[in-house]
């Protein structure tokens, strides 16, 4: 019978995209975009391609990367989430509230949610899921970090959780909507890290059923699905039957499978597609800038040659960025000046910090001793060339970033500075990382709110979480930021927060620790066959509980 | 059996084909571009003009530019040194080790040769490609590396060939003639035995500068050799693979660098062998 029914609907579909295609062939062009078209249909597959790195674990707390976060948003659920404006709103949990000394948080949970392997959600789930990210044996690094705060969960009653925090945390819910904190079964968690890594136990819309290494995730439709958050639309989510994640690291390839209609949506998608799948009416775009960091380039300033700020200040005046982000990201990218997304409201942006002014370049590098130039025209110390290693991660740098970071390569060698780029893979990155190999850096962080600072400049987070990665990459030392940072976290007070978090990203612009590129760049083409599709407005990762897909 | 070496060189009435010459003029423009590739293309393949990114073939930029403004048709012309200078040394190292290979099987005891050549046989059974990866694996990527992986990855094939060519040499009547006279083992070596196996080496070599020049591209490539910006053709094709749907010269020009040199080289030396077996 099903088979039948299939069928039927099948010869309807091609029926449909007879009728859609005479009519689209025959109107003008122009139109809107992307607007709902009809009722939601139920059923179909989708076929997703990823450009990211595969995880080699499906379960976000373990590290806690964007691939994992793109993924796990399809299967798992947080307490809690934002709406469009980035007011937190309910999900998993219904209410909050915040103790008078703001040392505890008490969370009022959904009493109707079972995760999808039985297992009811309740405190002690809550409880066990903070246990096990900050167990060191799960080598969390994102969730562990948001909720470095939390030192103790209780199970008041049943469906009443309440966090007691070693501080206060004036960003404990932008952290808790975060899908590296997001709930798991407790008996699944049970399980040895291999099994949870392969298929983690989630609330969410879909199901993990299976996992082909180095191809593809397949995620079918959880029957019994109740809990979308506060601002979902729709009823009896989700609509698809069920989701193929495909892992198709080419770029080229990936664009070729969406216009030949083998995936329908593509994540990772190159600036020139975009600007060539403008005009395509089967094609459209979704762009959600990540929140947290701007992507930037670090300088490391635990040892020479930039332990010295004038040598900081003279490679960030010595490099124009601006002709290249033009050039490469055809119009995609908007330059940042802030170490915060520009999606972050707190951000503050200092331009006339980056301004190119190679005299002034070539004055700061005199003055800081490197003075002469050898026979190559790099300049040179006591003999030691001004070199400066870059190690670039490939899976994490899009090519047109890797073509920039090449152009200042080649802006920096007229300045005197010779950089070597070194293109890795993500382990052999991060091994650089770990052995302090680097003078510059590029990685991104992405994390909801202004928090994201405390992680990336407190002198605290060159100390490497379990997993081994330390972010605090400019090796930021100074105890003003650390004090800074530290009370804006601390307080409860909007105003304060906002100001203390504005002296913060002043004292680290001016210190020419970083060198702000671009937001994170997070642009995905679809179908426009796929409707109802959204990125969540936490982390920006795209969700498909509300989508369907039109005939 | 008079002198195989001056078959090589002096053929009478040598007569190229027309694609054979064609081949030919390739090889020498490839050649001049090595060695004086400013004659040809004066500016500097690593500057960078972002303002002129992704500029199309025209008279100002014959190949059009890449994602950095830099000049492709610079690049593909001082590439040519880089290309071949590492298909040249793969080409020697892989050469050179059959040589030792192929001697020591050839004229050593019967135990040494069977122990040579079934070790050649084994690694005969692995793709060059897969044991050039296997040795980048375990050195780690660069050109050098890649350089030694490609020649050592070539080497078995050869090595058979030169052992039977050895061989056959080795029992041909002048050879014990020299013997019967009373001749060293090294003198026979290197006057005898050696000149009569460097016809065929010849060949080999000229037709696997083509085979290195696609295998170190490959490398490349694949991120195994050259690093950008490099002007290496494989590291261009690499890069420009991106943007191909939008911006074909960036891969197409390199690529018609690596396909030229390449058939140039196998044309030539199939030319070559051609004419020394017809006129053995």
């Amino acid at each position: 019978m099903p088979s039948r029914r299939f069928s039927r609907s099948r010869a309807a579909v091609v029926l449909a995209a007879a009728v859609v295609l005479l009519v689209t062939a025959c109107s003008p062009g122009g139109g809107s975009t992307s607007e709902p078209t009809g009722e939601p249909v139920t059923g179909g597959t989708l076929t997703y391609a990823s450009g990211d790195a595969e995880p080699s674990c499906l379960d976000p707390h373990v590290g806690g990367n964007y691939p994992q976060a793109l993924i796990a948003t399809q299967y798992l659920e947080s307490l809690v989430s934002l709406d469009e404006d980035g007011e937190v709103i309910p999900w998993l949990a219904t209410e909050w509230q915040e103790s008078d000394d703001g040392m505890a948080w008490e969370f009022t949970l959904r009493e109707d949610v079972t995760f999808t392997d039985g297992t009811p959600f309740d405190a002690e789930a809550v409880a066990a899921n903070i246990a096990h990210v900050q167990d060191p044996a799960t080598a969390s690094s994102t969730g562990y970090l948001a909720l470095a705060k939390v030192e103790d969960v209780v199970a008041v009653d049943d469906h009443t959780v309440r966090l007691e925090l070693s501080a206060p945390d004036s960003a404990l819910l932008e952290s808790l909507s975060q899908v590296w904190v997001a709930m798991e079964s407790p008996k699944a968690l049970e399980r040895s890290q291999d099994e949870n890594c392969a298929a983690p136990v989630g609330t969410g819309p879909f199901v993990v059923d299976g996992w082909e290494r180095q191809d593809s995730v397949t995620l079918v439709r959880n029957e019994d699905y109740t809990s979308p958050p506060a601002d979902a639309e729709g009823t009896n989510l989700p609509y698809l039957d069920s989701i193929v994640w495909r892992f198709i690291p080419d770029s080229a390839s990936r664009y070729a499978a969406l216009q030949s209609g083998e995936v329908q949506v593509i994540d990772n998608a190159q600036p020139d597609t975009i600007q060539s799948a403008e005009p395509d009416e089967a094609i459209e775009e979704l762009d959600a800038p990540r929140p947290g960091a701007a992507n930037r380039i670090e300088l490391n300033s635990s040892k020479a040659p930039f332990d010295d700020e004038r040598v900081r200040e003279a490679f960030i005046r010595s490099v124009n960025v601006d002709e290249g982000i033009e050039g490469l990201f055809f119009g995609t990218a908007e330059r940042s000046y802030s170490p915060l997304s520009s999606v972050e409201p707190l951000g503050l942006s200092l331009p006339e910090l980056f301004t190119v002014d190679t005299d002034a370049a070539a004055s700061l590098l005199d003055e800081a001793g490197w003075a002469e130039r050898d026979a190559e025209g790099y300049r040179v110390k006591d003999g030691e060339r001004l070199t400066l290693d870059f190690p670039v991660s490939t899976n994490q740098s899009i090519p047109a970033e890797q073509s920039l970071f090449e152009q200042i390569q080649a802006d920096a060698k007229t300045a005197g500075f010779e950089i070597k780029l070194h293109p890795l893979d993500l382990s052999s990155w991060y091994g650089a990382l770990a052995e302090n190999d680097y003078d510059l850096v590029s990685a991104p962080y992405t994390k909801v709110g202004p928090d994201v600072l405390r992680i990336l400049y407190h002198s605290a987070s060159i100390e490497p979480a379990p997993s081994g990665y330390f972010a605090n990459l400019a090796q930021v030392d100074d105890p003003a930021v650390d004090d800074l940072l530290t009370r804006a976290s601390t307080t409860s007070n909007p105003d304060d927060r906002e100001s203390l978090y504005e002296q913060a990203q002043r004292v680290i612009l001016e210190g020419y620790y970083i060198l702000p590129l671009y937001d994170q760049q997070n642009h995905f083409l679809y179908s426009s066959t796929v409707q109802g599709l959204r990125a969540m407005p936490t982390v920006s990762t795209p969700t498909f509980a509300e989508a369907w897909l039109a005939s | 059996m008079s002198g195989p070496r001056s078959a090589v060189v002096g053929a009478p009435a040598f007569r190229p084909t027309v694609g054979e010459a064609l081949a030919g003029v390739v090889l020498v423009l490839l050649l001049v571009a090595a060695l004086w590739p400013n004659l040809l293309a004066p500016g500097d393949p690593l500057a960078t003009a972002p303002a002129d990114a992704f500029k199309g073939p025209s008279p100002a930029h014959l190949f059009g530019t890449d994602e950095s403004g830099r000049d492709i048709y610079t690049r593909v012309v001082h590439g040519a040194s880089e290309s071949l200078l590492i298909g040249v040394l793969a080409t020697a190292i892989g050469i050179g080790l059959a040589i030792v290979l192929g001697f020591v099987a050839g004229l050593g005891p019967r135990w040494l040769d069977f122990g040579t050549t079934r070790v050649v046989e084994v690694l005969f059974a692995f793709p060059g490609l897969l044991l050039a990866l296997l040795f980048i694996v375990v050195t780690g990527p660069g050109v050098l590396s890649s350089t030694i992986a490609v020649g050592l990855a070539t080497a078995p094939g050869y090595a058979r060939i030169i052992r039977s060519q050895v061989r056959r040499a080795a029992s041909a009547e002048f050879v014990e003639a020299a013997r019967v006279l009373g001749r060293g083992r090294l003198w026979i070596v290197a006057r005898h035995i050696l000149p009569n196996v460097t016809a065929a080496l010849f060949v080999l070599a000229t037709l696997g500068l083509g085979q290195a020049i696609i295998w170190v591209s490959s490398l490349s490539y694949l991120g195994l050799g050259a690093v950008p910006p490099a002007a290496e053709w494989g590291a261009m094709l690499a890069a420009g693979r991106t943007y191909i749907a939008n911006f074909w010269w960036m891969t197409f020009f390199p690529g018609l660098a690596i396909v030229a040199s390449a058939a140039a080289a196998t044309v030539v030396g199939r030319g070559i062998q051609k004419r020394n077996r017809s006129a053995v």
